[in-house]
């Protein structure tokens, strides 16, 4: 847990999200504090507690965004070595000493198996989308949250309403898995109609 | 080509940015939001915009309005979590020529960029 998830905590006087106790298994805590949450009004706890969650899912959303981030330059610079490695390589082809047939199919499958590295770096990359389709999903657990709060607000006449501008929700986003383009035959189909509505 | 990014999820504009420049679209310009991205549109040079939808501050269907207020012909590629018909549709009225939904893969991404250019 970071300085910032304390504070969070420290503010809502919530309970400790649980965490694996320390020996042999444990993660050191991870030593830069996330980035603020996109509006710091987001995060002002209310008396009632709901400021606070809505507080600790921002907090969540910012820890994942930066580690997503941190595996992302991690991806770069495997992908960046990998492409290092594949100059080398084809330097090393050229050379007087490797033109030997067992050499050249030997380097060959150097050169193959390198290739196959960058695609999976590419794919691993790629895959990194859950970071945002998860963010907008706690968005809108947070959207639900704050209708229900301001809901309760209005009831009983008394507490303050949540003013921060939040970004807007996806209302369809439970229907969108993270398998990609497991939407794409369905929008294109969408997207087909209209121009031929269009047209017509 | 220049190709504006907007998006507020910097993971994805840097998952966006790595498949073009896999696909060879290397000069690109990134905007945090529907706002910042029309600064980013104003200094000029852009050629094609991918943006997403649910955004703080200014949303990219706000943004695609804005945009088309001003430029008609400008390619806009929506890329988003929104997977209805009726969101869809809204965002083909506002002035999108192409929609993606998340996730997606990178050669959904050069079909849709290359039918644009096309």
């Amino acid at each position: 847990m970071d300085q910032s998830e304390i504070d969070a905590l420290l503010a809502g006087g919530g309970k400790s999200p649980k965490k694996p106790k320390g020996g042999k298994g444990s993660e050191p805590d991870p030593a830069p504090a996330p980035p603020a949450p996109q509006s710091a009004a987001h995060g002002e706890p209310h008396k009632d507690g709901s400021g606070h969650v809505i507080s600790e899912l921002d907090t969540v959303t910012a820890v994942t965004e930066r580690e997503s981030n941190k595996v992302m330059d991690q991806l770069d610079q495997i992908s960046r070595l990998v492409s290092r490695q594949q100059q080398l390589i084809t330097d090393m082809m050229r050379h007087e000493g490797a033109q030997a047939q067992g050499v050249q199919k030997a380097i060959h499958e150097v050169m193959s198996a390198s290739k196959e590295i960058q695609d999976k770096v590419f794919e691993a990359m790629d895959l990194m989308q859950f970071q945002d389709i998860t963010r907008q999903k706690l968005e809108r657990i947070v959207h639900h949250l704050r209708q229900i709060h301001d809901y309760i607000v209005d009831l009983l006449g008394t507490g303050l309403k949540s003013d921060a501008e939040r970004p807007s929700i996806s209302h369809t986003i439970a229907q969108t898995g993270t398998t990609p383009d497991e939407n794409k035959a369905h929008a294109d189909a969408v997207i087909e109609a209209f121009k031929s509505q269009k047209k017509g | 080509m220049k190709i504006l990014i907007v998006d507020d999820s910097s993971t994805m504009r840097r998952i966006i940015i790595n498949t073009l420049s896999r696909i060879g679209y290397t000069d690109v310009v990134e905007g945090e939001n529907g706002k910042n991205g029309l600064e980013k549109l104003g200094q000029g040079g852009v050629e094609m915009i991918i943006t997403d939808w649910n955004m703080p501050e200014m949303d990219g269907l706000e943004f695609v309005k804005t945009v088309r207020g001003q430029n008609a012909a400008i390619p806009i590629l929506m890329v988003t979590t929104n997977a209805a018909k009726e969101d869809i549709v809204e965002a083909l009225q506002a002035g999108v020529n192409n929609y993606v939904v998340k996730p997606f893969t990178p050669e959904t991404l050069k079909e849709k960029i290359e039918s644009l250019l096309g």
